[in-house]
């Protein structure tokens, strides 16, 4: 089925990426990531010595703070940080440095749709770019569903038709290993198929949402290269991308 | 989405204003009769439960007419850090009241005042001495208010300390009586609370007859003073009463 | 009973229970890998649950939903607003959600906790987007007046799986709902027709056919633990701290996907685990209908 999009794309084309790295001077890891018209800087300090409230003598302890374009922190902010929060603490490795305490600052530069998957990517290229261990990286992904066909990527306008239904959901990337192939799969299914987070909103079927799952899996190979490629590239070299 | 911050529209109740309501006595009657039927010196029908929360060290939870109240105890546990080192052990006291607790929706925020008059009417009974270093937190939060509500999560609030097994002298107990016109009322209702002319709260110790607080607010004559105050004593007793049945009641159930 | 028995009973009551503060992990796997938790539930139970309706005497509805300990109390206040221009004909739900310093050792007065909001937000998502309130319902007059629907919930016992017992008290809060008999005053404002004015006025009631607001497609949740291969529904406190990869799964009366719900944790999952917490929230959902049918018609015996 081809479902006509205001912008011209098919439904399963992403909106132009882009990122790049090491932007801040201060910071000890900075990133910025856009799709679209959508764009998100992310900051890390840290790991610094872990501050009473979340001393933990075993692990390390992430902070989130989440600054909207304009206004307070309301209870969305809230809501994005504890879900960024639980998503970077699962693909941290948080034994390296314990009893510390790495903060994330993230910074909405623009809002036009796909906003916490955008800010997921930026915050794990920040990661990255601070040198914090990590497992693998997280690629995050929104799919709109409605009745039997799901379009990928979409901006503000076509996430906010009310009849439609939309899931963030987020997968590891693909783990280039030197383990046997199909070591590192489950129950049949490989380790990028998992799902670390998703989040959903509006009504939809369940066939809809593993429509979704399908679609986001097949996307987040694309982005997982783009993610790839990009931090392959020298630091210089990306500065001059963003 | 509906309701986002900052865009919520004002809204007003639908009830009508406090002026269109007529007042429940008229002046110079004497036999007015109250609002729920109660003779002037009968107090409402006590019910408490203790271990209404699981996760609390030791709770309670009290029903009077409409005024329902729940407390939970926390600790003894590790003080605050910014806290000086002390001997003895501290008592910290929180009231709230949940937005849909008054008859107009409210803020739902802290109670200042009552705290601190739960703390003063409390820690006269508590053997601090017991547990130094450390902080005992009782946390009473209104559900529904009723009238006297200051009085029932006092004693609610001993209920519940005693369930946590905090060592004290013996339970407190706290009744209030309101002055309207020429007549004295125990245990007010809300409505009545709206009418007085003055109140009188007493909190005491029933089995060792010792008084922990005394408020009054108002105008107040000596013989109605001391009327008012042996009527809150004879009422604390029966209060206590029913107070140690509720704990006895809880530990036979829980040796069974 | 003989005293040297007593005895022994009471060193191994201590050692498990030491090893359950010491080990905790070790201790959960030790009764998962016997398909059993410490709580004598099979993994995929959810603890008893009881509404109780009409709790709170000062408000248009309210419930009292348990889960095991876990203890939610909501009400609803109605207010009147004057509508939007957007919305002309549709009245209003305000959803909020309180952690009161009561409902755990680990909320302090002025110190809110952290799952507060969030819960909030995702109660308001999930009612919201359900579909279970009409709004139009909640119209008065159309273009000036429309009611204002506050629910409140506040959390009086914390022991696992916060929305569940919250949505379900929400639920049962709207179900219970008796919205006053209202009419227009000389000055525009809505008043209550009482009982004892009735007589005295001879102004029209504006919601006569509707004091009672119709629930279609009501959404009931599940929370599970994802921990290896194991699917533990409807956690405890303890099990939510010891294993932190919750999945929480909303659906409605005609079984849609309102809601799934998975903040990262270390465990990924995968499809079949997906689909095996879909079934039992089906399962669990059609317990709920039940649970609150009985506690509506025990209502109205009464």
């Amino acid at each position: 089925m081809e479902v006509d999009r205001e912008d011209g794309r098919t439904q399963n084309q992403l909106r132009p990426l882009a990122c790049s790295r090491n932007i801040l001077h201060r910071a000890h890891g900075s990133a910025s990531w856009s799709q679209g018209d959508t764009k998100v800087l992310a900051a890390v300090y840290g790991p610094k010595a872990g501050t009473k409230k979340n001393e933990n003598p075993e692990k390390a302890c992430i902070e989130v703070i989440w600054k909207p374009k304009t206004g307070q922190t309301g209870k969305q902010e809230k809501e994005y940080e504890m879900i960024l929060k639980r998503t970077l603490l699962s693909i941290c490795i948080l034994t390296v440095n314990p009893n510390t305490t790495t903060s994330i600052i993230i910074q909405v530069v623009n809002d036009d749709g796909a906003l916490l998957p955008s800010a997921i990517n930026a915050a794990c290229l920040a990661l990255v770019d601070a040198g914090i261990p990590m497992k693998h990286l997280a690629i995050a992904i929104c799919c709109v569903a409605k009745s039997g066909y799901v379009i990928l990527d979409p901006t503000k306008l076509e996430e906010q038709q009310k009849m439609k239904a939309f899931a963030y959901l987020v997968f590891p990337n693909s783990v280039h290993s030197v383990l046997p192939e199909g070591s590192l799969s489950v129950q049949g299914e490989p380790i990028e198929h998992g799902i670390i987070t998703s989040v959903t909103h509006g009504t939809m079927s369940v066939d809809d949402y593993f429509y979704c799952l399908d679609r986001g899996r097949a996307a987040s190979v694309k982005l997982s290269d783009f993610l790839r490629r990009s931090l392959q590239q020298h630091s210089t070299d990306s500065s001059k991308a963003g | 989405m509906a309701a986002k911050p900052g865009s919520v529209p004002t809204t007003y109740p639908p009830n009508p204003g406090p002026k269109t309501r007529p007042p429940i006595f008229k002046d110079n009657d004497l036999d007015w009769v109250r609002p729920d039927g109660r003779g002037f010196h009968q107090c409402r029908p006590a019910f408490f439960r203790t271990g209404a929360v699981n996760s609390a060290s030791g709770s309670a939870y009290a029903e009077f007419g409409n005024t329902k109240v729940i407390v939970s105890v926390f600790g003894p546990r590790e003080s605050k850090k910014a806290m000086m080192y002390s001997d003895t052990g501290r008592l910290n006291c929180n009231v709230s009241y949940t937005t849909f607790a008054t008859p107009v929706r409210g803020q739902g925020s802290d109670h200042k005042e009552f705290s601190s008059m739960l703390h003063k009417s409390l820690e006269g009974a508590i053997m601090l001495e017991t547990f130094p270093k450390t902080t005992v937190d009782v946390f009473a939060l209104v559900l529904e208010s009723g009238g006297s509500d200051l009085p029932v999560v006092i004693s609610c609030a001993s209920l519940a300390l005693a369930d946590a097994g905090i060592m004290m002298y013996d339970l407190v107990a706290a009744v209030s009586v309101s002055c309207l016109g020429k007549n004295l009322v125990i245990d007010p209702i809300l409505e009545e609370e709206s009418y007085q002319d003055g109140s009188l709260m007493l909190t005491c110790m029933p089995s060792r007859y010792e008084v922990t607080q005394l408020t009054f607010t108002g105008e107040w004559s000596t013989p109605d003073i001391n009327e008012a105050m042996q009527l809150c004593l004879d009422a604390c007793d029966k209060l206590g009463k029913v107070m140690r049945s509720c704990l006895k009641e809880a530990a036979s159930a829980s040796q069974e | 009973m003989g005293l040297p028995n007593a005895i022994g009973d009471l060193s191994t009551e201590v050692e498990v229970e030491a090893f359950r503060r010491l080990f905790p992990l070790r201790f959960y796997e030790k009764h998962l890998s016997e398909s059993i938790r410490p709580d004598a539930r099979p993994l995929g139970r959810a603890r008893d649950t009881t509404i109780a309706l009409g709790a709170v005497a000062s408000a248009n509805g309210s419930a009292l939903a348990k889960i095991g300990s876990t203890t939610m109390l909501a009400a609803i206040k109605m207010e009147v607003m004057t509508p939007s221009m957007e919305t002309p004909d549709e009245g209003c739900i305000a959803i909020d959600f309180h952690m009161p310093p009561i409902c755990s050792p680990i909320v302090r007065p002025g110190r809110p906790a952290e799952a507060a909001p969030v819960v909030s937000k995702q109660l308001s998502d999930t009612i919201l987007s359900s579909g279970m309130i009409n709004l139009k319902e909640l119209s008065l007059v159309s273009g000036k007046a429309a009611w204002m629907a506050y629910l409140d919930i506040y959390c009086l016992d914390a022991d696992g799986a916060l929305f569940d017992t919250a949505l379900l008290s929400a639920v049962a809060a709207f179900s219970h709902l008796d919205i006053p008999e209202v009419s227009l005053n000389d000055d525009g404002k809505i008043v209550l027709l009482s009982e004892e004015q009735e007589g005295m006025s001879d102004r029209e009631s504006v919601n006569k056919e509707k004091r009672k607001v119709t629930l279609s497609s009501v959404p009931f949740s599940l929370t599970c633990i994802l921990h290896k291969n194991y699917i533990l529904a409807d956690p405890t406190a303890e099990e939510e701290s010891i294993m932190e990869t919750l999945v929480t799964v909303v659906l409605d009366s005609s079984s849609q996907l309102v809601s799934l719900y998975k903040p990262g944790g270390p465990v990924l999952a995968y499809t079949s685990a997906i689909q095996d917490c879909i079934a039992l929230t089906r399962q669990r959902a059609k317990e709920l209908q039940k649970i609150l049918d009985e506690a509506i018609s025990g209502m109205e015996v009464d």
